[in-house]
């Protein structure tokens, strides 16, 4: 079997796509005693560009919170506020 | 410092949003005419406010046309007028309260309204509201002023220009 790297790094490229950096496993770590904690597979790094790391989960959650606060702020102010019975005019 | 793209959003997003809170208060005060309490109701000696010329009677003194001033005195655990007796104001009149207490700090707050103020011993707090038509508004204390403070209200009594007599004014 030939030696297997310390780490497989895998550039991107023109070529390859981002985000297809396939994980090859280390097959040094695999073993039958389960997972200890801290004996993680040190032998895969996948490397990406900045741009490339693509958390649309999170924005389209911070999305939903801002539609909800900025909805709340014209209900709270705008409505139940202003529209109010005896504000104070004075 | 490279910032990525997402972050550039929310971070636009977040600043969007001070910008928006700040000229919606801005609005309030210039457009919409909403004011803040302020110390403009001077001081009183709150040992001595059986001295002040309209404290000592406290009620609603008539001021101009469909304008009236309400002397409110707040002590442990009534309003004077407002809890014995219903604070009266005509309908359809701009209506400046003018509150202080004789002990402890309480509130004033016209239920379920925009009005209130704190009520502070030695310092007297004005509120200006337009009242519309007749009504009833419950009054209560709402800053913690004692043992029974829960049992401190009372109630303002919004009387119909028909009904409203001379009677009712104290001065």
């Amino acid at each position: 079997m030939a030696a297997e790297p310390e780490s497989e790094e895998m550039p991107t490229s023109a070529g390859e796509g981002a985000g297809d950096g396939a994980s090859i496993p280390d097959t040094e770590s695999i073993d039958d005693e389960g997972y200890v904690i801290g004996s993680g597979r040190a032998g895969v790094v996948r490397q990406i560009d900045h741009d490339d790391f693509d958390p649309i989960g999170t924005l389209v959650l911070i999305a939903i919170y801002m539609a909800i606060v900025g909805a709340m702020w014209i209900f709270m102010y705008f409505v139940e506020f202003l529209g109010g019975d005896l504000t104070v005019i004075g | 410092m490279e910032i990525h793209r997402y972050e550039k959003i929310w971070l636009a997003g977040a600043l969007l949003l001070i910008v928006g809170f700040i000229a919606t208060i801005s609005y309030g005060a210039v457009g919409a005419g909403i004011e803040m309490v302020d110390d403009d109701g001077g001081q009183i000696e709150p040992n001595a406010i059986s001295d002040h010329p309209k404290f000592s009677e406290p009620g609603t003194y008539k001021t101009g046309e469909n304008e009236y001033d309400v002397y409110v005195v707040a002590y442990q655990f009534a309003f004077d007028p407002g809890t014995s007796d219903p604070i009266r104001v005509p309908a359809n009149s701009e209506v400046t309260f003018h509150i202080t207490s004789r002990d402890v700090v309480h509130g004033f707050e016209i239920v379920g309204t925009n009005a209130n103020t704190m009520a502070i011993p030695g310092q007297v707090a004005t509120i200006t509201v337009e009242f519309g038509e007749p009504t009833e508004y419950g009054l209560l204390c709402h800053e913690y002023c004692g043992s029974a403070h829960h049992a401190m209200e009372g109630s303002i009594q919004v009387v119909p220009q028909s009904q409203w007599n001379e009677s009712m004014v104290v001065n």
